[in-house]
């Protein structure tokens, strides 16, 4: 079951959960973002291009990846859309993953902006 | 307590590591498994892991395996994997290649602790019985009072020696000594500072050999001495040497000091060629006997009355029996 009774509408992340997952770290929080703000475009521009080409271990891999790291975040529909395409690329069919990308690419449109937000709110 | 965490994502590995340096621990982080592998072949490396499962280069349970094949050599390493793989046949890929235990991400903080405690109190026990088989192993090769090798284990290393002294033509020197009057010492002040007449000779026996030389209690109040790679020049000098290292000063006991000399008897393997080792030894404790019959305090070495097979004595040197 998705974690998402506790998102304002129109966010992803669960903030709420995420706190109590950092044990109210806010210095942590704000190291996670930087790591996120860093990583996240590098993976998810490899995950785009690697669709692109259809290179499915390629596509799998860094789903895989990206699905631990919304995981940790708390940002629960995006780690299952990031699952959902890990298991289209195991699969290998190419037409259900490019579809399982668009969900992904949806979910987490305006992510980075929204973490973001967070840690200007939670600064101590 | 140390902990390794190796894990291909940033964003996880700080998450983890803030996460344990919270309650105490000392964090290693790496980022793939052939670096997890490396701090964890350690002999001072992390004995407690956190482990992804998808990372580059070595996965987590390619990391188990690894660890696991030279466990022989190693000190225990808990291992734990952590991934996202869930499925039963991922739980049991995982637990089959050598990890301990098991966790999904994302990870509950409280779940992790306590099962990181289980791996602690696993590796707290290892140590215990590691330290117990130590100690066994010690008691089983070391005279109990002068904590020098015992009477089985210095025959084994005499007889190793001698057949190394064989292959490379090398020379052994045996030295069999043997406390003067020690007797009188027990019969005079008592077991107890007998014993402590014993361990202080051991204790100088021990200084004066060389790091790679063995000393062992042989019987009461013998040591028998194997020293290795021995110039058979200066074979005597060394045999004075060690004899004057436990007489030159008296020795101090609960009953005052006490003026202890040796005798003793020394033989040198290449003098005898290939020879038992028991032929070897009767014939240096015959020359250890021949030390007390010319008074004690005193070396006499054993020499075989025919050349050595190996060992041709030049024209005209004589080749004599001490006794």
């Amino acid at each position: 079951m998705e974690k998402t009774k506790s998102c304002s509408p129109g966010t992803r992340v669960d903030l709420a959960e995420l706190l109590i997952r950092l044990d109210d770290d806010r210095e942590l929080l704000r190291d996670l973002v930087t790591i996120f703000r860093d990583d996240f475009p590098r993976l998810s521009g490899a995950l785009q291009q690697a669709v692109e080409c259809q290179d499915m271990k390629k596509v799998s891999v860094l789903s895989h990846t990206l699905k631990g790291m919304l995981a940790n975040l708390a940002v629960s529909r995006a780690a299952s859309a990031a699952a959902q395409l890990e298991q289209m690329a195991l699969a290998g069919a190419a037409v259900p993953v490019e579809e399982a990308f668009r969900a992904f690419a949806l979910e987490v449109d305006g992510l980075l902006t929204e973490m973001e937000t967070y840690v200007a709110v939670v600064r101590p | 307590m140390r902990i390794l965490i190796a894990d291909d994502d940033a964003l996880s590995r700080r998450l983890l590591e803030r996460t344990l340096e919270r309650v105490g621990y000392e964090v290693t982080a790496v980022e793939n498994g052939r670096l997890a592998v490396e701090q964890l072949s350690r002999p001072d490396g992390p004995r407690l892991a956190l482990l992804d499962w998808v990372m580059p280069e070595l996965d987590g349970p390619g990391v188990c395996k690894a660890i696991r094949q030279n466990q022989e050599r190693q000190a225990y390493v808990y291992m734990v994997l952590l991934t996202s793989k869930e499925s039963k046949e991922d739980i049991v890929t995982g637990l089959e290649s050598g990890a301990d235990d098991y966790l999904t991400k994302p990870f509950n903080a409280d779940e992790l602790k306590a099962r990181l405690r289980t791996g602690e109190r696993i590796l707290l026990l290892e140590g215990r019985l590691v330290e117990a088989r130590e100690m066994m192993r010690f008691k089983a090769t070391h005279d109990a009072l002068t904590s020098i090798w015992n009477r089985g284990v210095i025959l084994d290393l005499l007889g190793r020696e001698l057949a190394r002294s064989q292959r490379e033509t090398g020379c052994t020197i045996v030295l069999l000594s043997d406390v003067d009057h020690f007797k009188s010492v027990n019969d005079t002040y008592g077991h107890p500072v007998g014993d402590e007449v014993l361990q202080e000779v051991a204790r100088r026996l021990l200084l004066a050999i060389r790091s790679y030389d063995f000393v062992g209690r042989y019987g009461g109040e013998e040591f028998l001495l194997v020293l290795n790679n021995c110039n058979p020049e200066s074979a005597e000098v060394r045999g004075e040497e060690i004899r004057k290292a436990v007489s030159t000063r008296p020795i101090q006991t609960t009953a005052g000091a006490l003026q202890v000399t040796l005798s003793a008897g020394l033989l040198l393997s290449n003098d005898w060629g290939i020879r038992p080792v028991e032929e070897l030894l009767f014939e240096v404790d015959a020359a250890l006997y021949a030390a007390k019959s010319a008074g004690r305090d005193c070396i006499r070495i054993a020499r075989p009355n025919v050349p050595a097979h190996n060992s041709p004595v030049p024209e005209g040197e004589s080749v004599h029996r001490l006794r």
